[in-house]
Parts: structure tokens; sequence; C-alpha cells
């Protein structure tokens, strides 16, 4: 398959802020590739350089066979990350606005009708619920047809009903041969769109792979929580591994104990464990490792290296910042 | 010219739709007549300020909405565009910076032509000044806009904030305003100054339409030239200039 998104070694420092350090990628074509990674990791920034709207210190992009400062725009579809349209022109009107700088563009009222906006289609901008006002600005990126596209968190702010026709729209995209690059906080919407995903933490790429592979090598085993207020020394005798959540991280809440790889139809003799000792639970709930396992897997774990690094006093003249990475980019980058 | 047209279209409608944008932009003219034509009034036997005939004046009334109305519209319009990210947009379509530019600047020169004639109408009106209608006053008045655009998104460009911008165009057009031979003259000024007054681009516009509407206007022809060409050419050329700048000036992103 031929890559349509290429990038090596990508380095971007904001004074003294690495937004970018070393990340490296490829997406192929007809690919849905998700960016994933806490604040501050460096995904905006990483999309600014692979659509030419910030200029790498190092390494090097090139999309559809160009770099990106280069490419063909009328093949490429971008939703900036905070992006805010003039407020005063109505849906249809800033679809219409933004179809008339490609030569040859959809019909306004079809990507309105994609993003599920014709009812709204008269709204000034201004007016139009959060959630209603990002599927604007979604279509915005789609007036083009585009080749390939850039989403930056499509669905954030979008309501459960919002983010499943944007969720269809991508799919129908990709399905079309689309290539889409895209970003999100929300691993339901990685694990279902992307055929890749990618994991970004302190400006690098530390994971990447399907869902299902990353999920195999960096989501554990599974895992039956129990809400429960006794010590998982109560649990001595049971023949699977027992393990307290550390606060303030994983999934579970903290006053839990969780029982790891541990098939669901074992689950009865746990119960008859707990019964058998008097021990008091208010529920019981099991779970295979999924993406969000593998986040809070490897960003925990790059997360805690970076604190040790900056507590060993190791940082040396640059270091990520847990600001937000569009905080970061506003440091500096102008023409 | 898709492109340009579709970037007009909507810089146009989102300009009419604020309306206190719209009222302001033509009420801040219509009040500097007010004062300077109506009220305080000309006094071509007395000394000091406004003592030439009312004619005298109506290059530094239209240099209110020439310069004011492109440098702050367009230094807060390139700051709202960096704080919606819009830039960033722009610069993944095929829509340049230059044509970004051009069509603000047709927009801008609609409303400044509007205001420009409420302006003439009104001076006329009210301060009873005796002036040619010469068609160079269309060309002067687009050639201004274009000038004054390209400054303003200077101007934009290099402030961090809406309000920095206005807080500049400020800063920057009330002392060109008043000293680029509009409302005061170079006898009026100290002979060290007049250097700093030819680096105005706004004297080439007073002095030009002066020429061209003023027919006691003692404007001096420039190597021979007629001044009202003459200056419409100094001042092109600094447009062109300044708009080339203002172009290069506006950040592809945040």
């Amino acid at each position: 398959m031929e890559a349509v998104v290429e990038a090596t070694d990508l380095e971007k420092v904001y004074g003294e802020t690495t937004a970018l350090s070393g990340a490296s990628l490829s997406v192929e074509s007809g690919e849905v590739f998700a960016l994933i990674g806490p604040n501050g990791a460096g995904k905006t920034t990483l999309v600014r350089a692979l659509t030419g709207t910030t200029e790498p210190d190092g390494g090097s992009a090139r999309i559809l066979s160009a770099s990106p400062s280069a490419v063909d725009r009328d093949r490429l579809g971008v939703l900036p990350q905070e992006f805010s349209p003039p407020g005063r022109l109505s849906a249809r009107e800033l679809l219409a606005y933004y179809s008339g700088l490609y030569d040859d563009a959809r019909d306004s009222d079809d990507v309105l009708a994609d993003v599920g906006l014709v009812d709204a289609g008269d709204t000034w901008y201004e007016n139009l619920s959060g959630g209603q006002q990002r599927r604007v600005c979604v279509g915005s990126a789609l007036v083009n047809d585009p080749g390939l596209l850039f989403l930056d968190e499509p669905t954030t702010g979008i309501d459960p009903a919002g983010r499943r026709t944007v969720w269809r729209l991508i799919e129908d995209l990709a399905a079309g041969g689309t290539t889409v690059v895209l970003t999100t906080h929300d691993m339901a919407e990685a694990e279902r769109l992307a055929d890749r995903v990618g994991l970004l933490a302190n400006g690098s790429i530390v994971a990447q792979g399907t869902p299902e592979n990353l999920v195999r090598e960096h989501g554990g085993s599974s895992r039956l929580t129990i809400e429960t207020a006794a010590d998982p020394e109560a649990f001595a005798d049971l023949e699977y591994p027992v393990e307290r959540p550390e606060r303030g991280r994983g999934r579970s809440p903290d006053s839990a104990v969780v029982v790891r790889d541990i098939d669901p139809a074992a689950i009865g003799t746990v119960v008859d464990y707990l019964e058998a000792r008097g021990i008091e639970y208010t529920e019981l709930s099991w779970a295979e490792p999924d993406l969000e396992d593998v986040y809070l897997s490897l960003a925990d774990a790059t997360e805690r290296e970076r604190t040790d690094r900056l507590a060993d006093g190791e940082r040396g003249g640059s270091g990520q910042s847990d600001s937000d990475e569009s905080d970061i980019a506003q440091a500096g980058e102008t023409a | 010219m898709g492109r340009v047209g579709a970037e007009t279209s909507a810089g146009w409608r989102s300009f009419i739709r604020r309306r206190t944008a719209v009222f302001f932009t033509f009420f801040f003219p219509m009040i500097l007549i007010v004062i300077f034509g109506a009220l305080i009034r000309t006094d071509p036997t007395g000394e000091g300020l406004f003592t030439e005939p009312a004619a005298y004046y109506v290059p530094g009334y239209l240099a209110v909405v020439v310069l004011f109305t492109p440098l702050s519209r367009m230094g807060s319009e390139v700051a709202r565009h960096r704080e919606g990210s819009r830039f960033e947009k722009l610069a993944t379509t095929p829509l340049t910076r230059g044509e970004w530019l051009l069509a603000q600047t047709v927009v801008n020169a609609a409303i400044i032509g509007l205001a420009s004639l409420l302006i003439l109408g009104l001076v006329v009106l009210l301060t009873g000044a005796e002036i040619a209608f010469s068609p160079l006053l269309v060309p002067y008045i687009l050639v201004g806009v274009v000038c004054f655009c390209g400054v303003g998104a200077m101007l934009g460009s290099y402030t961090d904030s809406q309000d920095g911008a206005v807080a500049a165009s400020n800063a920057i057009g009330l002392p060109l305003l008043f000293l680029s031979e509009t409302f005061i003259s170079l006898s009026q000024l100290p002979g060290w100054f007049e250097p700093l007054v030819n680096l105005s681009p706004l004297t080439y516009f007073a002095r030009g339409v002066r020429a061209a509407t003023y027919s006691g206007a003692e404007t001096s022809a420039v190597a021979g030239v007629d001044p009202a060409l003459a200056n419409l050419g100094i001042l092109a050329a600094l447009a062109v200039v300044a708009f080339a700048l203002g172009a290069r000036s506006i950040p592809r992103t945040d």
C-alpha cells in the first residue's frame, strides 16, 4: 500500500518547551489513523506539522507525495482543533463560503445533510449549540471531498447522537477510500473508527498498531473489579492475582480490588469465595482490556518516566509542559 | 477570482450583520464633520487651526475613513482570525494570503466608498465647501484603501489581540491623520517636521485629493507632473508595497 502520510523524526520546540521529539508515523492510503495521547503530548503540533501550518525544527514529513507546504490543497481537508469560523454567517453560508475556496467543491447542502444539520442550516453559527458548531466545522473540512482528511478532535463537545453522526460520516468516507488522520481523547471513538492507533506521549509516538494488537500487547489482562472496603490480603487464598488499584490511576474506583486474569465463567467461584469469608461488596464488574487500558498504561508509564527524570534533575534544557498543547502552539507560531 | 469572491461575500455579510460596527463606521466621520465643520467652523481670515476655506479640509474628512476604517477593521479582523484559528484553516485551502487580503480590501473599499459619498455630501451641505467632484476621487479612495488595508493587516499580525490591534491602529492613525497635510498645513508645522510629513502615505492622498477637488489648492507639481496625478502615482507605489508587506505578514497559523 502507498503511504499517504509519512513523518520521520519530527522535532518541534517552542521556547523551552518540546512539543515534538522524534515523532514518526506512516499512514497508508484509505487508512483511518487515530492519534491518542494526553494533553500536551504534541498531537496538535504533529497535525500542524503534517498539514504545513507549522514548520518542524527537525525531521521530515510528506503528505500525498509532497511536502506539506507544497501539497495540492484541493486534495486536503483539515479541521483545526480550536477552529471558530465567522459567527454571523449561517451554517449553510459557512459551508458555501468554504466550498467557494476550491475550484471543485461539493454542494454545500449535501455537506450540511452529511453532518446532520439540515434543520439548522439557516441559523447563524454563533447561535448554534456547541455540538452543532463543531459539526459545521467538520463539514468545512469535507466541502472539497478531500482524499486526505485531518480532523483534530472532531467530536469534542458533540452530544452522543451527534457524535455517532460524525462517526458514521467518517466511516463512510473511509469506505469510499479517504485517508483519515484524527486526534481524539475518546478511546471508544479511536477503537471504533481507527484501522491503526498511535499513542503520542512527550512528543513522540510510543506505540502504534491496530487497536487489537495494542490491546493485546499493552492492555494487560481481563479484570474483575470488586467494589469493597476489604484489603487485597483478604483474598490471599484466591487462585487469581488480586491487587488494589493505585489511587488516582487506572479505571477502578479507589475503594475496590481488582482480580486479574479471570475468565467470566469463573466469576461464580469468586462470589462463593466472598460469601464464604463474609467479605462485603457492593458491585462486581468484569471487563476485557481495551484501548483505554492501553492509554492509561502507556501514558502513565511515560508520565512517570518524565516525572522521575524531573525529580532526578535530568531534565536538561527542554521538557514537555503539562499545559494544553494548543497553548504551546500559541506560544509562537506565526508566519 | 472565485476564491476572492467567496471570501469577499463572507466578509461583507459578516460586516453588515455587526450593526454596531456598521453604525460607528459611518457615525465617526459624520461626528467629526459636525464638530469641525459645523460647530468650530473654518475662519479664512483668522489665525491658528481651520484658517483655510472649507474645501481645503475635504481630504482630511475623507482621510478619516480612508485611514481609520482599514486600520481598525483590518487590525481587528486579522486578530479575530488568529483567535479563531481561521488562518490555520485557510492555510490548508487554496486561498492565498494575498487573495485573502484582496477580498478584505474589496469589502473595505465598498464600505469606505459609501462612507466617502456620505462625507462629501455632508461637507458640502454643512460647511458650504466648494469642491470639484473629480473622477480622480475614485482611484484616490481605492488606492488609499489598498494602502491602509496593507498597513492594518500588519498591525493585526504583529499585535497579540483585538484590543491590541485597535489600540495600535489608534496610536498610529491619530498622528498620521493630523500630521499629513490633512487638517494642518505644512506651514503650521516646524520646518524640521517636513521630512516626516513626506514619509506618510496619507500626505500624498491629501495633497492629491486637494489638487483634484479644490481650485485654491497650492499643491506643487512633482517632477513637472500634474500634482493630482503625481501624488496618485506615489500613493499607488506605496500601496503596492504596503499590500505586499501586509499580505506577507498574515500568519499561516496561530
